[in-house]
């Protein structure tokens, strides 16, 4: 059967999810992050 | 006599993932949740392991050469997916490996300031015009030599030459290659991208080769990006740095390349109704298959660019400085990035299946095979020339 496809591709979601973790960094919600 | 007449699609059990690509069946977000928790583990296990190695070593004043996670965390997903296997369940979660590698690129734009990828960037996409022209020509000529049909030849070509899987992919619609040709020509760089893995590593160090030499080649030779990441990243931590740098160049081309051969096969009067309709808006089709997540890369980039600004220096753009990130911000996006790229790598071992290496017929492997050779012969010329006039 056919699917819905998503309006965003897997390319845009990840610029989205990234820009949303940049900015969260930005301003300081996320201040620190050890590897 | 079909060469690929017992070939199993991939896609069915590993789908490619690629930009468009649509999976077989639909996912709810919970359904996610397992197969991410395994990637987690399984990058976790590798990243423990080579601390506790050099721990060890270290205590008991041992040398032993460090073995980095991405080996044991690629290692411990070859084993569970080719003994236990990797239950359904847990499946739609591990695909999104994909996703985590195209957010990690984007994260990894905080380690790169805007004029380096200006300068590694516009020599890699020369070395990748050099280099693509070479191999599309060898790979051409090897195809018809061993008889393998138009179509499979174009996608082993592109695959080797561009960047693997999706450019498969894009160039599938484009030049309307059936199915059978299309699963062919994945499982092959598929494979070839397995075994580069381990052959790349070593021949850089044989051969000694800097990090930013061997990470320019690791981008421009091996064909997946994922693969070419952890070619990159089994090396050191920076040689993947310019690993990633240079496989971003390679798959800002897909548009160019994708565009090429439709038109090509436009002209031949091969092409559908459907296909020459796209053709008729240039840009449009450009930017279908142009890779997002390079404009969001070369984004982090600008703004971590902005942030190291000086304004005595650049007075003219001291009013953006603030817009710009600060040194701990930089460092904290430069772990996420590594975070995204542990889940990526687990993927890559996790995705590996060595008994569909060899199941796709011997003549697509040994065109993939010998191209991918050529390849890494030709770039790894360009690049070691290039090191001597530029200083990578």
């Amino acid at each position: 059967m056919p699917q819905k496809r998503s309006i965003l591709s897997l390319d845009t979601w990840a610029v989205v999810l990234s820009l949303g973790l940049a900015l969260l960094v930005r301003f300081g919600v996320l201040k620190s992050v050890t590897w | 006599m079909s060469v690929s007449s017992t070939l199993p699609d991939l896609r069915e059990s590993y789908p490619p993932h690629a930009p468009h690509a649509v999976p077989e069946q639909k996912t709810s977000l919970l359904g996610l949740v397992p197969g991410i928790l395994l990637l987690f583990v399984v990058g976790f296990a590798g990243k423990f392991v080579e601390h506790a190695i050099n721990t060890y070593t270290k205590a008991h004043h041992i040398t032993f050469p460090n073995i980095e996670y991405v080996l044991w965390a690629i290692v411990f997903g070859i084993v569970i997916a080719n003994t236990i296997g990797l239950p359904k369940l847990f499946r739609p979660g591990v695909a999104t490996y994909e996703f985590w590698l195209k957010a990690g690129i984007i994260l990894l734009g905080a380690r790169f300031l805007l004029g380096d990828i200006l300068k590694l960037g516009g020599i890699s996409l020369a070395l990748v015009a050099i280099a693509f022209a070479l191999s599309l020509a060898f790979m051409t000529w090897l195809g018809r030599a061993l008889d393998l049909g138009p179509k499979l030849t174009t996608l082993l070509a592109v695959g080797s030459s561009v960047c693997g899987v999706s450019a498969i992919i894009a160039t599938q619609g484009a030049i309307e290659a059936d199915e059978q040709d299309t699963s062919t020509a994945i499982a092959a760089i598929l494979a070839l991208g397995a075994i580069s893995l381990f052959a790349f590593p070593a021949i850089g160090h044989a051969l000694h080769m800097s990090d930013h030499a061997y990470g320019i080649w690791a981008g421009l030779a091996v064909d997946n990006t994922a693969e070419a990441t952890a070619a990159g990243a089994l090396y050191s931590d920076a040689a993947g740095k310019f690993a990633v740098l240079a496989k971003t160049c390679r798959n800002a081309l897909i548009g160019f390349v994708v565009l090429g051969y439709a038109i090509a096969w436009a002209r031949k009067g091969l092409a559908s109704a459907a296909n020459e309709a796209q053709l008729k808006n240039k840009a449009a089709f450009l930017w279908n298959k142009f890779p997002k997540f390079v404009l969001g890369f070369v984004l982090i980039s600008l703004l971590a660019t902005l942030g190291t600004l000086d304004p005595k220096l650049y007075p003219h753009l001291a009013s953006l400085a603030p817009l710009g990130f600060t040194k701990p911000q930089l460092l904290a996006l430069g772990n996420l990035s590594r975070w995204a790229f542990l889940l990526t790598f687990a993927g890559v071992g996790l995705r590996t299946n060595l008994r569909d290496l060899f199941k796709q017929g011997a003549r697509p492997f040994l065109v993939g095979a010998l191209g991918e050779v050529a390849i890494a012969a030709i770039t790894l010329a360009l690049v070691l020339g290039a090191d001597r006039l530029y200083h990578l």
